[in-house]
């Protein structure tokens, strides 16, 4: 973890124990989860007690107290895509990865995270891989998707 | 120089300190409002909601908890109508279903009229009363406890779950626990699912006074704040 | 840019703006929003501006990346002006077309036009789109003609214009008055008088004010604010500063979701431009007014559309509703007095105060005034955003614009108000969308979901389902909202697997009754009403899985198994390949077979077979 980032994220903002949930947002951005190392920077410099910063980045879902996989797939399980069979996508993806939404493969490829509602119902049901958003899924579109993640990566040496 | 203010409670005219809680007032009073999570000189949060009661204006009531709820002039409060009773015997149940190894669990049951539960028994070593986690953060201001997570998941816990250094094992948090005393028979043993605190000679007694403190046997267990007076 | 120092400023620069759009021959309005970015139209926008730049087009031809239109499905589209050309499903490689054959000779290309499901005709301007048509679009109609990015777009169309009126003609009385006179209540779910509130908190002792922005639209199936927002951020800005006038704050906020990236940027966006044109800072325009606004983001939680909440939240710490027996217009934000209004009604105050409150009124209901953009998602034809005046029946809304059951199946309920919200059947389609009425009847216009279900639902699984959100989302701080709805949930998954017994019910009608009366926040109190709603008008729903053991929708797992009629089975493998546990085995050109230890239920087969040969029972 580098101590630039977290330095560069807490810039302008020491002292100010409100930016608490903002700081923790960029903390979670820059490196993907929140190390114990940077909640303890990050009680120290904002001043806000520890058990704070660990209440907060345990409330939210926003943040990741592990180290998530290198592809997360979000699918949504909103009211317009259950109703269109978001269910069917988690089982699909339970079946093909093994793993329950929250959890990440042994591998550190996949992770896997339920989502309630990201506001683009008309379109479910919706899956996110990495920022990227598909819509109408079916559990075969989806298995297609990760099967291709998986060989474009293998293809770069990432596995 | 302190201002009162004059409130009913239940009909009674009750003078109470401007600041003071309806349940505060109520417990001076001996008026029997039972409660879970009030711990007297630490903040109310409302969290047990066994304090409930009825605040009447303009003709509607709204049912709130008494903790929070503080006095004004000319307040109207109602804490024993048979709505209100209903309510707290439900939450009641609902706690002693979920932690039923506690004497201060079952004896709040009893008090709010628990009969029988509806629902299947869990073992739950917490209810989430918060008292340890306000003892240490507002009595000693170390702040080595606190609730964490959300929902099912949410409990107490340690800062990063390891105790820190700054927790000064002064014993409060365990000391106030209603979850440190098994009930006289002891714990509930599979099959023998069943609501103790039955003591005959504490049902007699709060029964047949519902509404005031007649010092039963059943505020000890749940550490009622007119004991602490 | 130039810096506004006083509404003539402003009122010049407008007219600047404005003449200098005479000269533009066309413009191409594509949507931007979020549900047509899913749709990848930022590839069809990036490929109409080079086929515009081949054909030397580039200048007296305009592209505008409008906010969301609404119409999602029908993504990525664009509207033609002069013309009103309506084009949809579009791809990149149809660019070349539209510029060639609609944009330089007139031309009409019919593969790109709408097809109206319900006649099956083609339809050639966005005017004569049955879905459009049904709706009044106060707010909607914006988002179709500015690009969010572009605070001059805003002002083109008449932006700003109610926020010089508010500083330079106007007294704060004189505006909550206005306000109170329309009648608008709130749009986020709580429906309370907006004028009231805004009294309230200006007359709550205290110099330190604050003026919030609810756009942590947490309800699943209802994306109204991130369209408002994503697509309009200044309308919002400008009804803020109206606000703030009106009950004394010097600082603002908008909370959005994280979940809503673009949101988040577009309002960012709006607010520095806001600062650099001097429409946010000190002395606003030049009046003794100065306020400035900055954005938050939500960590991901529901709980945090709460106002206190929320709140909590924007003070850095957890998102945990407090008690309201003193309401947040006393003690709010840091304890001091706070307006909080959701996305929609900040949208609706420049309109109020440019056209007046009885403009407003004269739409909607006795209690009910003005439109509401509801979030029209499930089993019909035309899924999207609509905007309806209050008072219009949901009938009108599920037949007229939504165009029916979609499958040709039959139209169940329709469910309103997201999970604070309940399901209302056919029966009662002909009540109004109006705070009052929805709520007599067990739901609420909520913040304006409105998910249509039919046969194939089950109405105790909604409302299992709605009850596993709202354990997921509960803070989990008072007793009956944890325990409760756990238990609520405990007892329905029961019925949902079979163990029901008829004792159950009265037991789960009077827990929900304690959960709704007792809970701490609204989130809990509001929580039972699926499962209420559900058990007043679908009884015979939970009568049949309890003492039947069966789920007529077929979708309750342990009720249902699945079989492969072996007679329709014609061993295409189709299945076999697509079942994720491998339950199924069958011979190439033989009848397949459904293991039953195995299967889970899924449904994935059925979708599959293009024979229909897997039965549910």
């Amino acid at each position: 973890m580098s101590p630039t980032t977290l330095d560069s994220i807490l810039q302008g903002r020491r002292s100010q124990p409100q930016q608490l949930v903002e700081v923790l947002q960029d903390v979670q951005e820059s490196f993907g989860y929140v190390p114990e190392d940077a909640m303890r920077t990050v009680s120290k410099d904002l001043g806000v007690p520890l058990m704070e910063v660990y209440r907060v980045a345990n409330f939210y879902k926003a943040f990741s107290l592990k180290p998530r996989g290198k592809h997360v797939i979000t699918i949504c399980t909103g009211t317009a895509c259950h109703v269109r069979g978001a269910h069917q996508l988690l089982d699909q993806v339970h079946g093909q990865l093994g793993i329950q939404p929250g959890a990440t493969t042994e591998d550190g490829f996949f992770t896997v995270e339920r989502v309630n509602c990201l506001g683009a119902c008309a379109l479910g049901p919706v899956v996110v891989h990495n920022g990227n958003y598909h819509h109408h899924k079916t559990p075969n579109k989806l298995r297609k998707l990760i099967d291709s993640v998986r060989s474009t990566s293998k293809e770069e040496g990432q596995l | 120089m302190k201002q009162y203010v004059t409130l009913t409670i239940d009909g009674a005219q009750v003078r109470a300190a401007k600041g003071a809680s309806v349940l505060d007032a109520a417990i001076e009073y001996g008026i029997c409002i039972p409660h879970l999570c009030h711990v007297p000189n630490l903040s109310d949060i409302g969290a047990c909601r066994i304090c409930i009661v009825e605040q009447i204006s303009n003709g509607r009531s709204k049912v709130t908890t008494s903790c929070t709820l503080n006095v004004q002039e000319g307040m109207a409060i109602i804490s024993n109508s048979e709505k209100i009773k209903k309510l707290r015997r439900n939450i009641a149940e609902l706690l002693v279903a979920q932690a039923p190894n506690s004497k201060a669990i079952q004896d709040v049951a009893v008090r709010c009229g628990v009969k029988e539960v509806r629902y299947p028994f869990r073992n739950s070593d917490c209810v989430l009363c918060g008292r340890c986690v306000r003892v240490c953060t507002e009595m000693w201001k170390a702040r080595a406890i606190g609730f964490v997570g959300r929902g099912k998941d949410r409990h107490v816990d340690f800062p990063l779950g390891k105790r820190e250094d700054f927790c000064k094992h002064c014993g409060s948090c365990t000391m106030l626990c209603p979850m440190t005393i098994t009930p006289c028979k002891g714990p509930m043993r599979p099959g023998e699912e069943y609501l103790c605190g039955k003591c005959e000679a504490q049902l007699m007694i709060t029964e047949n006074r519902p509404d005031s403190c007649v010092w039963c046997e059943l505020g000890k267990g749940f550490q009622c704040a007119r004991y602490s007076q | 840019m130039t810096k506004l120092n006083t509404a003539n400023d402003l009122e010049a620069l407008r007219k600047q703006i404005q003449a200098q759009r005479q000269s533009i021959r066309t413009t191409l309005t594509l949507c931007g929003g979020t549900g047509c970015q899913a749709s990848q139209c930022s590839d069809v926008i990036a490929a109409v501006k080079d086929a515009l730049i081949k054909n030397g087009l580039e200048k007296s031809v305009t592209v505008r990346a409008s906010g969301c239109h609404g119409f999602c499905e029908q993504g990525p589209l664009m509207v033609i002006e002069p013309g009103n050309v309506f084009y949809c499903h579009i791809k990149p490689e149809d660019a070349q077309d539209i510029v060639s054959k609609t944009v330089m000779s007139g031309v009409v290309i019919e593969r790109l036009l709408y097809v109206d499901p319900v006649s099956g005709k083609t339809i050639q301007t966005e005017a004569d789109i049955p879905f459009y048509q049904a709706q009044d679009r106060q707010l909607l109609s914006q988002n179709r003609l500015v690009d969010p990015c572009s605070i001059e777009d805003y002002l083109s169309v008449g932006g700003y214009a109610a926020l010089a009126k508010t500083l330079f003609q106007m007294t704060s009385g004189r505006v909550i008055d206005e306000i109170k006179t329309s009648g608008l209540r709130g749009r986020g779910g709580g429906g309370f008088p907006t004028g009231r509130k805004w009294a309230d908190c200006m007359e709550a002792p205290g110099d330190e004010k604050y003026v919030i922005c609810n756009a942590d639209e947490g309800d699943p199936g209802a994306y109204m604010d991130r369209s408002v927002l994503e697509g309009n951020p200044h309308l919002v800005l400008e009804g803020m500063m109206i606000g703030a006038f009106a009950i004394g704050a010097a600082q603002g906020y908008i909370y959005v979701r994280k979940e809503y990236p673009l949101a988040v940027e577009h309002a960012k966006i709006a607010v520095q431009q806001a600062r650099e044109y001097g429409l946010l800072g000190e002395n606003i325009l030049g009046s003794q007014f100065s306020f400035d606004v900055e954005i938050a983001r939500g960590g991901g939680a529901f709980v945090c559309g709460e106002s206190t909440a929320l709140m909590a939240s924007l003070e850095g710490k957890v998102g945990e509703p407090r008690p309201k027996d003193v309401h947040t217009v006393e003690e709010g934000l840091w304890y001091k007095p706070t307006t909080l209004n959701n996305v929609e009604t900040w949208a609706n105050v420049p309109f109020i105060i440019k056209n007046g409150a009885a403009w407003f009124a004269a739409k909607g209901t006795k209690n009910s005034k003005g439109t509401k953009i509801l979030a029209l998602t499930g089993r019909i034809k035309n899924t999207g955003l609509v905007e309806v005046a209050m008072g219009t029946s949901l009938r009108t809304i599920v037949y007229g614009i939504g165009g029916g059951a979609t499958n040709g199946k039959a139209i169940k309920a329709v469910q309103t108000g997201g999970p604070s919200g309940g399901c209302l059947p056919v029966s009662k389609f002909d009540l109004p969308v109006d705070f009052d009425a929805l709520y007599d009847a067990g739901s609420m216009v909520g913040s304006g979901g409105m998910v249509v279900m039919d046969e194939s639902t089950c109405m105790v699984d909604v409302a299992k389902y709605f009850l596993q959100f709202l354990q997921d989302e509960s803070c989990g701080k008072c007793v009956p909202c944890r325990l409760g709805v756990d238990r609520m949930l405990e007892l329905i998954t029961g019925i949902t697997d079979g163990r029901g017994k008829p004792e159950h019910i009265g037991l789960l009608q009077e827990l929900a009754d304690t959960v709704r009366e007792t809970s701490l926040c609204g989130l809990g109190k509001t929580a039972p009403n699926p499962v209420l709603s559900t058990l007043r008008y679908f009884p015979e729903e939970y009568a049949a899985h309890i003492n039947q053991k069966r789920c007529p929708a077929g979708v309750c797992k342990p009720l249902i198994t699945y079989a492969i009629d072996a007679e329709k089975c014609k061993g295409c493998g189709l299945c076999l390949s697509a079942c994720p546990l491998g339950a199924i085995k069958g011979e190439k050109k033989q009848a397949h077979v459904i293991d039953p230890q195995l299967c889970s239920k899924c449904g994935i087969c059925a979708d599959e077979c293009k024979t229909q040969a897997v039965t549910v029972n």
